[in-house]
């Protein structure tokens, strides 16, 4: 088909090459964050704890997608 | 517009189709023209046999512009590739083929010229036709040591719904090696010199003249002549019994995996007695190898690819080499292919078989691209690679696109048997992929097109991935918060 060769190539939100050391900031700081979770007093209203965990989560999960393009795995 | 892919893919058909069909064969072999030279050239190899057959036509009515090929019923069967152009023109002519059906024992297929002929107007029409599974090993089996030949077996004359002046076939084998061919008898209404003369690798049936319109059962019983062609044939006869190619296509790691399941067949003669390793290592010491043995198969991959991998059942193969190019643009000619040779755990002698996958990585910019102004991305996926000479019998393409993919479009480059679609599930999804899986029979070497697929991915279906690892991540941290505040100390 004619449009296949008139669009410009594709480009993936992160650049490839970037990826493994993304992997690892992210994981590292998914890592540190959890660290720092458990080390959190216990409160009646656990604001601080879901931050926490809230924002962990979205940098593991980016992490693990990051992880998991890096070693070949290409979801 | 694009070649046919064989006869089964026509049988299953609308009625409708079928009915508009019979009308207008029969308006258009109303005798509007007449074939003044007709020239067939059989070029024969392994398992596939070229066909080129040029048509000097004249226009006899006013206005003419559709021309009726007619191929007889096991020809009709055997070709998987058909392609019509005008004699010193690279651009395929239209062949409205869809419906065929068969009248009178013979298969036509429609030609539309370009341009209407006046009366008397004349035209030269190329006919490319690429047949499969008409030669077969004879003798059937043969030793480690024996030489390779085949049979080729088809049908003499060219048969047309219109009259034709003169007609020439000429069988050219690959070398000037030829045992044997039949000298048909009974054509002396046609002829009245020699039928069939031979020169080096060529022979020579004709000239036939003033033939009648051929296109009938009558006709074919009286007339037609099966031929057989015994010659030499010094390379192995490659038969890929089935191919299972698998696109995945990833936009989080940029990156297209196309994997092959093949099951490799050497059409040649049977193995007579067994095999002796000495045997073949003397042999492939002075390089002197039998024709019928395959020791090792070369693919001409796509460029730029990287992570190539190569496994049977037994566990990976590392008898191969890989020679890598580098990335070209997408839509750019191919002029550098990487090759990777291939040499199985054993040589396939004929009749045996090898099954093994073999799988690469290219960078999706190579062969994908986004248009942002209807955000649909365009992706091309080759259909086979192509080993030379080799037939594939059955073949299954199956494409699998990003998660929440939607308004797929599929655009492949011949009529495929059949169209599918599933949900694949494979690592950290969620949903499942949708994936068109396509199904093709009898692909030959001309059969290298690409199927192009389109689709949409929003944002939210991209974002799919790291939102499911997320929420298995809170789903941690959520434990972790309700075990901290449960008491497990035996004493206070």
């Amino acid at each position: 088909q004619h449009l296949h060769s008139v669009a410009p190539a594709f480009s993936p939100y992160v650049p490839v090459s970037f990826l493994s050391y993304l992997a690892f900031v992210l994981l590292a700081a998914t890592f540190g964050l959890a660290f720092y979770f458990t080390t959190l007093p216990k409160s009646t209203i656990p604001t601080r704890e879901a931050v926490v965990a809230i924002v962990a989560s979205t940098l593991g999960s980016f992490g693990v997608v990051a992880l998991f393009c890096s070693v070949g795995v290409y979801v | 517009m694009t070649p046919s892919l064989g006869l089964r893919g026509w049988l299953r058909l609308p009625v409708l189709a079928l009915a508009s069909l019979s009308w207008s064969f029969v308006s258009a072999t109303s005798h509007s023209f007449e074939n003044t030279a007709i020239v067939r050239t059989v070029d024969l190899g392994g398992s596939l046999v070229h066909v080129t057959t040029t048509y000097a036509i004249r226009a006899l009515d006013n206005g003419a512009q559709q021309y009726l090929v007619t191929l007889g019923e096991k020809e009709a069967h055997s070709t998987s590739w058909f392609e019509a152009k005008l004699k010193g023109q690279n651009e395929p002519l239209t062949i409205a083929t869809r419906p065929l059906i068969p009248h009178d024992g013979t298969y036509a297929y429609i030609v539309d010229l370009p341009k209407p002929l006046g009366v008397n107007g004349t035209v030269n029409l190329v006919v490319e036709s690429v047949l499969t599974h008409t030669t077969y090993p004879w003798p059937e089996k043969a030793s480690q040591k024996d030489e390779q030949s085949l049979k080729y077996e088809g049908d003499l004359l060219v048969l047309s719904p219109y009259r034709t002046a003169t007609q020439r076939i000429k069988v050219r084998a690959p070398a000037p090696r030829i045992i044997s061919y039949t000298t048909p008898k009974g054509l002396d209404a046609f002829t009245t010199d020699n039928v069939a003369t031979k020169s080096s690798a060529t022979i020579t049936y004709g000239p036939f003249s003033n033939i009648p319109p051929s296109a009938s059962t009558a006709f074919i019983e009286e007339h037609q002549k099966h031929i057989v062609v015994h010659y030499y044939f010094e390379h192995p006869v490659v038969e890929i019994t089935s191919l299972k190619r698998t696109a995945e296509i990833s936009h989080w790691g940029a990156n297209l995996n196309i994997q092959n399941d093949i099951d490799l067949h050497n059409a040649g003669p049977a193995l007579k007695g067994h095999f002796a390793r000495i045997e073949h290592q003397s042999q492939s010491y002075f390089n002197r190898l039998a024709p019928h043995i395959i020791p090792s198969l070369t693919f001409h991959l796509p460029p730029g690819i990287h992570s190539a991998y190569y496994y049977d059942l037994n566990g990976n193969v590392s008898t191969s080499r890989l020679r890598l190019t580098p990335s070209i643009p997408k839509a750019a000619q191919m002029k550098q292919y990487s090759t990777l040779e291939l040499r199985p755990r054993y040589p396939l002698l004929g009749g045996w078989n090898y099954t093994f996958t073999l799988g690469w990585d290219s960078p999706l910019a190579d062969s994908a691209g986004y248009d942002a102004s209807t955000g649909l991305y365009v992706v091309s996926v080759p259909v086979q690679t192509v080993i030379p000479g080799a037939v594939v019998n059955q073949a299954e393409v199956k494409i699998i696109l990003p998660e929440g993919a939607t308004d797929i479009g599929v655009f492949p480059p011949f009529s495929p048997l059949a169209q599918e679609r599933s949900t694949h599930i494979t690592y950290l999804d969620t949903i499942g992929r949708p994936s068109v899986a396509l199904s093709f029979e009898n692909l030959t070497d001309k059969h290298n097109g690409l199927i192009y697929v389109t689709y949409k991915v929003p944002l939210s279906a991209h974002l799919q991935k790291p939102k499911a690892v997320s929420i298995a991540f809170g789903v941690l941290f959520l434990v972790a918060f309700l075990a901290r505040r449960v008491d497990l100390s035996l004493s206070k």
